[in-house]
């Protein structure tokens, strides 16, 4: 990633971390090779490792280890082993105190280098040259994934196996088909960040130069005018908001919005709704909006935490309540796509016909390359973070609930303590004594190791990781770390210099406008019923999947995130000013405190520090 | 040949008789853009002036005893040539030319000794040499037909200040004849006033306009004499991009002796207020872009903001001139849009950097 640096580190060593008091053997929830060992201390202290908050910004359960290992098994796989990035490897993770830290693996070898150009453009220009059939073909295999991890049937464990078994070729029993089962699980997981990876590369990467082309040539060009001017405007991330906005416009129009008053459940409205013939011809209008729609997540999906809108629908009820709200005082809620398309092409052809000819050129054609691959850009989140694996972790649910019925969990949602392979450890030993009639030792084994971990994350959800820890690299050239992280030279200067206090953080401006209001600190989809009207969001990343909430608060702040995410996007959708990266806004503020955000600047000042 | 002309019937090729200040302003206006009126006096009356009240003798002998090195000298020669010129009657046939013009003014505006500003407009478009050449002087709020003689006499010594007998003397014979046009403007009584750039001059990004503006004349801003409120704007979109308010503690205002200016404190409660408000911006933008689209480059703009008109009639334009000096922006070019796209992940060989 980067050459470290001779003098003292202004980061701590990972080695010299302390473990907060009561979180002793935190360790042990986690693979060997996931912790900074000390056999390799040398190489790892030498090291820059940055808090990889916009993924992981609470301590890792344990099962979602899953969701560190595969992505980074996958992020490295297409990087490094088939796309070939010249100067960039794969990501290296350590987990410290429940929290990833991540550091690139450079390629300085020139040869090396070299060699790798070769492999990198045949490919990477094969992938651009058929993309959009390459794009097709991605969402039918996605699609297929999904429909198998739904449809995936967790066997339980009858008395007696059924007849089948002897009248089916293909049935097998019960032991093999609840082992399978879970191989499976686990393999469709690894098979989505597979696919996760394979297009993401390359589309960050041609967004990334449409933006540093625009910013090379138009130096003070806002982010935003960038991000309008490739954005889809009919993209699928927009439909489910979309979709919730026309329920609140069909709960007018057949008189039942009455039912949606703020701080209802939404169990309390489904059953009022239930009464009335109108209500009813509501609810069944909802379950054609679901499929797929409710496939959004309460939050970015990499942790089990966050569920789809079908299992927890409480944002999407609150965003219709806020909807009918705004329709209600006469509010324009339909999003004006015919308006947003045409001041897209007029932004393009402005700011084309500013350039001269030379430039002009190739900034259509960098534009046309951005669009052909921002479609992707946007959607994949859907399809992976959001549909997949909310459907994902509701499987390994299922395995929990086998569990726990045969005393293995005190509940399903438990599993989620126990690695993947220790889960696997758990089903051997269930099958092993429901085959011989034996009893379970995992009754007596499990719970308690699984308590004791729900304690650890509890405790060190109070902990504040820095926000890096290694040497001082003198310039970080990660494509992938400034591209996908927002983490520059620059930003690592900020942190490394951060410690002044005084009430101001500074990030990247990524959504302008000036507000000042009550901050609430997010961490996760838990706290989010806790935001009113008109607070400022604090948050480790601004989750798109949060977008329905972004309609009452009036500004965001986040720990981590470029201005590429796809979350500062939508930040700019919603007319919100937005300071990302600030590296360590949601340790810094707290909820309560009136904050000043100046999303064109892109400065946060805490005012009753 | 005529002495002055209205600066409505002045185009840009009139630049080397009647100087580039003059003529921009001609041009301005035959493009619809608001712009006080006023007339031009050419380069021909320096001329008659130097010729007809026998200065050229005078001037000679000055600059013969005056070697460039010898500062003491050239400025001992300076203030000679400046004493004379200032004792010598304008030509009847300038002066009455000048009073006509004058009177014009007044009969169009229908106001008596109506206070105009009178600035010198070098030859031809070099703002680079004039500025070296002294050409730069201004006399604001000078009012009647005896004050404006004087003023166009001032603007014409600038031609000999030591500065400027140097700065020729180093070109050699190029630099021998020197002469001037003079430029007289209705003066604009300015609630605020600034400069604007079509581009940002520092970035040189074209699509951003970047405007100073502080409370009352422009010379606060252009003297440097207050850190003014600084804007950048975009524009294609109107958004303000940046916006940086500032304390402005004095402005200049017409001396209610109604002869020149005064710099007086500015009130206490308007220091820290921005002195532009969002319509006064997208109005400044809109003409912004109207002079760059008029003159198909870069302008740098002098502009006014009337007291107690309201817009679009109280913003006027003052003068334009070309930017000469913009940062080069080295945005990277290449055979096709793919290979920049593999130069982000550091495998293209085809780029470069435009220089």
């Amino acid at each position: 990633m980067a050459a470290p640096a001779q003098t003292k580190s202004a980061f701590p060593s990972p080695y010299e971390i302390a473990t907060p008091p009561g979180c002793e053997g935190w360790e042990e929830m986690y693979p060997y090779y996931a912790v900074f060992d000390e056999s390799r201390r040398e190489a790892d202290e030498g090291r820059f490792w940055f808090w990889n908050s916009m993924h992981f910004p609470v301590p890792m359960p344990a099962f979602d280890v899953a969701c560190i290992d595969a992505p980074y098994q996958a992020v490295g796989e297409w990087q490094n082993r088939f796309f070939a990035v010249p100067p960039a490897m794969g990501i290296d993770y350590r987990i410290i105190n429940g929290y990833v830290y991540i550091s690139g693996n450079p390629v300085t070898d020139p040869a090396k280098i070299g060699e790798r150009v070769e492999y990198f453009q045949r490919r990477a220009g094969y992938y651009f040259e058929h993309w959009d059939e390459l794009y097709g073909k991605w969402k039918q295999k996605m699609e297929a994934l999904i429909a198998e991890i739904t449809d995936l049937p967790v066997p339980d464990l009858p008395e007696y196996e059924p007849d089948e078994v002897m009248l089916e070729d293909e049935r097998n029993t019960a032991v093999y088909e609840v082992l399978a089962a879970y191989n499976r699980t686990l393999r469709c997981g690894d098979l989505m960040w597979q696919h996760h990876f394979e297009l993401l590369l390359l589309g960050y990467g041609a967004y990334v130069t449409f933006h540093e082309f625009c910013k090379s040539s138009l130096p003070d060009i806002p982010d935003q005018h960038v991000a309008q001017m490739v954005a889809g405007i009919d993209v699928l991330l927009f439909k489910p908001s979309a979709e919730l906005r026309r329920l609140a416009k069909l709960a007018i129009d057949s008189d039942v919005d009455g039912v949606f008053v703020e701080g209802r459940s939404p169990e309390e409205i489904d059953a009022e709704l239930a009464e009335s013939e109108a209500g009813r011809g509501w609810l069944e209008a909802l379950e054609r909006v679901k499929d797929p729609w409710f496939n959004m997540a309460t939050g970015d999906g990499l942790y089990h935490y966050y569920r789809s809108w079908y299992d927890d629908p409480r944002i999407p009820y609150a965003s219709i309540a806020g909807h009918v709200r705004a329709l209600k005082e006469g509010e324009q809620v339909e999003r004006p796509t015919e308006e947003l398309a045409r001041e897209r092409d007029r932004l393009a052809e402005e700011y084309g016909a500013l350039l001269d000819e030379e430039a002009r050129t190739t900034f259509t054609e960098l534009l046309g390359l951005s669009r052909m691959v921002f479609p992707y850009v946007e959607e994949h989140k859907f399809y992976c973070d959001y549909w997949f694996l909310t459907r994902w972790w509701n499987k390994v649910r299922e395995f929990g609930a086998l569990l726990a019925r045969h005393g293995f969990l005190d509940g399903a949602e438990d599993v989620f303590q126990l690695g993947r392979h220790e889960v696997a450890t758990a089903l051997d030993e269930l099958l092993l004594t429901w085959a011989t009639g034996g009893k379970p030792l995992g009754p007596v084994y499990w719970p308690p190791i699984a308590a004791r971990r729900k304690e650890l994350l509890e405790k060190l959800a109070g902990w504040t990781p820095p926000p890096a820890i290694g040497a001082t690299p003198e310039a970080i050239t990660d494509p992938m770390s400034i591209m996908l992280w927002g983490v520059t030279t620059q930003r690592v200067q900020e942190w490394a210099s951060a410690d002044d206090g005084g009430g101001r953080l500074t990030g990247t401006a990524a959504s302008p406008g000036v507000v000042e209001g009550h901050a609430r600190v997010v961490i996760d989809v838990e706290q989010i019923a806790a935001v009113r009207d008109g607070d400022v969001l604090v948050c480790p990343i601004t989750s798109p999947a949060w977008a329905p909430i972004f309609s009452s608060v009036k500004a965001v702040v986040t720990d981590i995130g470029g201005v590429m995410s796809h979350a500062a996007i939508v930040c700019r959708e919603y007319g919100l000013p937005a300071v990302v990266g600030t590296g360590r806004a949601t340790t810094e503020i707290k909820t309560g405190q009136m904050v000043r955000v100046d999303g064109s600047s892109g400065v946060v000042t805490i005012l009753d520090a | 040949m005529s002495y002055t002309r209205p600066l409505a019937e002045l185009r840009g090729a009139d630049a080397a008789e009647f100087g580039g200040k003059s003529a921009n302003l001609g041009e301005l206006l035959a493009a619809g853009i608001p712009v006080p009126p006023g007339f031009a006096v050419s380069a021909h009356a320096f001329r008659a002036f130097v010729e007809e009240t026998g200065l050229e003798g005078t001037i000679a002998a000055a600059l013969s005893h005056a070697s460039t090195g010898d500062i003491e000298a050239v400025g001992a020669a300076s203030k000679s040539i400046g004493e004379a010129m200032r004792f010598a009657p304008l030509p009847d046939p300038v002066r009455a030319e000048l009073a006509g013009s004058y009177d014009e003014l007044q009969r169009t505006l229908g106001e008596e000794r109506p206070p105009v500003a009178v600035r010198s407009s070098a030859l031809g478009e070099d703002s680079q040499e004039a500025s070296h050449a002294g050409q730069q002087e201004s006399f604001l709020w000078v009012c009647g037909v005896e004050q404006v003689c004087d003023a166009v006499r001032d603007c014409w010594v600038s031609l000999y200040t030591p500065h400027a007998i140097t700065y020729r003397a180093d070109l050699g014979a190029a630099g021998s004849e020197p002469a001037m046009g003079v430029t007289v403007q209705l003066m604009v009584d300015a609630q605020v006033s600034g400069v604007m750039f079509t581009c940002n001059p520092v970035s040189g990004d074209p699509s951003m306009v970047a405007l100073n503006a502080s409370w009352g004349l422009g010379i606060a801003v252009v003297g440097g004499e207050v850190t003014p409120d600084d804007y950048l704007v975009s524009k294609v979109t109107g958004e303000v991009v940046r916006e940086t308010v500032s304390t402005k503690p004095i402005e200049y205002v017409p001396d209610a002796a109604g002869r020149g200016t005064v710099r007086v404190a500015v009130a206490p409660e308007r220091r820290d207020e921005p002195c532009v408000d969002e319509a006064e911006l997208a109005a400044l933008v809109e003409v912004a872009r109207r002079v760059e689209r008029h003159f198909g480059s870069h302008q740098d703009i002098e502009w006014a903001i009337a007291r107690g008109k309201p817009l679009p009639d109280a913003l006027l334009v003052l003068q334009a001139r070309p930017v000469t000096t913009l940062p080069d922006l080295q945005p990277k070019l290449s055979a096709s849009a793919l290979s920049l796209v593999l130069d982000t992940f550091g495998a293209s060989t085809e780029t470069e950097t435009r220089s």
